[in-house]
């Protein structure tokens, strides 16, 4: 199947190197102490934040740092086919385990000792990069609860198809079977704190398609910089100051 | 969990009893309710509704299956809830499942009607494609994504405003098919048909606090619940379905008042849902 067509077109009229349309929203679950919203193109995910609380089961309390946990789950209608999975099935399990890792690592928790963050994250619409997705939605969540972070994580994908480096794959490109690379960064420290990849790859591509999703995460945290820069001010402004 | 003070328990229970609540509303008053229609465009219908802090979301897919050979001539209907732990902590793991399971079984009893499909608010013979071989499954997906009480009268605005948005693609079956030959169907995805959904009812949730019972509790309210009545009634004025909640015994002259009050507050409850509706889909249709 083509997936790039003669002119440099893919399937849903992108270039290889645009990104879909992300949106994001901040404060969009009034009860959590933060959420967010974060879309990309027909991906859309919620996060919800809770914490830092007090450590609910008393065996897991970490008495140097915060206890960090999280749990991705899937709405029944958000894939194109209706389907029912019971909760905690395996490919869930280790995307909760991929997100907690990720964002344990930014997260400052040597201040919160004897502390509990849960992290919640939804899938309402599926269309390829649920991962990074959610990582970004789980970073803007975090933030808007004030949780000291190290830095922003962001995430993206990046695929290779009929010889050309995609950035952020949707659902058809990702079931494609080409390699398809979830990277994610800390923009200011510049450094990576997930990268998953499979299928295969020469090594020298490998790095063309790595730069291109470094250039995606970029992008996506500049926009989530600026949006949250905004919310700060909205929030500045609200209190009259 | 909603942890409250003894004081706070106090105002509560006192507001409900002077009729002006927490919130400053009256005890028969609903916060405002946002609807949005269109949200899962993967769905073949789909509404989110907010309420104060209460946000749902219902999606309708209609897949083909086979009628029940008891029922030859109607199609099926479920509705399944889930609890998303964005909500509320507690819902992690499986946590939700026996709340999720509660309001599945409360929405089917007051949308779905009897085992023979009679009186339900979705005219299921509508969805037979052909007799006793054909028919469209109508699956109905509601998640709670933030809570805060009523969550059950939330659920029930979006499925109606959900069926409302949906529109089941025109099927042409192949003429040849004879005998208990499955016949050949072509779905059309250009044609859709719209359902009638001014028979499904509403559900007002009566939640009783002290001597009195309040519409539209919020999650701190609910914690004080003696009891909690839902009543679902439809444009007639009929009473669809019934569920009790919550273990303190109730009088059976009060349930026969609440039932003439949730019937007086469902027209009006009718009335702003129809208007949001229409707006959403109006809005939707630009955009």
């Amino acid at each position: 199947m083509e997936y790039v067509s003669p002119e440099g077109l893919r399937l849903d009229g992108r270039r290889p190197m645009e990104m879909r349309q992300i949106r994001a929203e901040i404060g969009t679950i009034m009860k959590a102490d933060g959420s967010a919203v974060f879309e990309m193109g027909n991906t859309k995910v919620v996060a919800a934040v809770y914490g830092p609380r007090e450590v609910q089961n008393r065996g897991q309390q970490i008495s140097d740092k915060a206890l960090v946990r999280c749990e991705y789950s899937m709405a029944n209608f958000s894939t194109g086919d209706r389907m029912r999975k019971p909760k905690g099935d395996r490919r869930s399990t280790e995307i909760s385990l991929v997100i907690r890792q990720t964002m344990e690592e930014s997260i400052l928790t040597h201040l919160m000792p004897r502390s509990q963050i849960d992290i919640y994250v939804q899938v309402l619409q599926a269309d390829g990069g649920t991962r990074s997705a959610c990582i970004n939605a789980a970073t803007l969540a975090l933030a808007d609860a004030g949780i000291p972070m190290r830095d922003l994580v962001t995430s993206c994908s990046a695929g290779y198809l009929n010889s050309t480096p995609l950035l952020d794959l949707n659902y058809v490109e990702d079931s494609a079977g080409g390699p398809d690379v979830t990277l994610g960064i800390l923009p200011k420290l510049d450094k990576v704190t997930l990268l998953q990849m499979d299928s295969k790859l020469p090594i020298d591509i490998f790095e063309n398609v790595m730069q291109l999703a470094t250039e995606g995460c970029k992008a996506v945290a500049n926009y989530i910089r600026e949006l949250l820069l905004e919310n700060t001010k909205e929030l500045e402004y609200r209190r009259g100051v | 969990m909603v942890g409250l003070s003894v004081g706070e328990k106090h105002f509560i229970q006192g507001g409900v009893a002077q009729d002006l609540r927490c919130d400053g509303r009256k005890r028969l008053t609903y916060r405002p309710i946002y609807l949005e229609t269109g949200v899962i465009p993967q769905a073949n219908g789909s509404a989110r509704v907010r309420m104060g802090a209460t946000e749902v979301i219902a999606s309708v897919k209609a897949e083909l299956g086979r009628p029940t050979p008891l029922q030859p001539d109607k199609g099926k209907v479920s509705i399944y809830v889930d609890c998303s732990p964005t909500a509320e902590p507690a819902f992690e793991g499986r946590g939700g499942d026996e709340l999720s399971t509660e309001l599945s079984t409360a929405l089917q009893c007051c949308l779905l009607g009897g085992k023979s499909g009679a009186g339900a608010g979705i005219d299921l013979s509508s969805l037979i494609v052909v007799e006793g071989k054909i028919c469209w499954d109508l699956y109905i997906d509601g998640l709670v994504v933030s809570s805060d009480g009523n969550l059950l009268d939330a659920l029930g605005a979006a499925i109606k405003a959900a069926l409302s948005n949906t529109g089941i693609p025109k099927v042409n079956v192949a003429a040849s098919a004879s005998g208990d030959e499955q016949p050949e169907v072509d779905v059309s995805d250009e044609e859709f048909l719209q359902f009638d959904t001014s028979g499904i009812p509403v559900i007002v949730t009566l939640t009783k606090i002290g001597r009195h019972y309040v519409v539209d509790a919020t999650s701190e309210e609910e914690s004080q619940m003696s009891s909690a009545v839902s009543i679902s009634v439809n444009r007639k004025g009929h009473i669809c379905g019934l569920t009790k909640r919550g273990g303190a015994g109730l009088d059976p002259s009060i349930i026969l008042d609440m039932v003439s009050v949730a019937k007086h507050v469902s027209e009006q409850l009718l009335e702003k849902l129809d208007s949001e509706i229409a707006a959403a889909e109006a809005d939707e249709g630009e955009s």
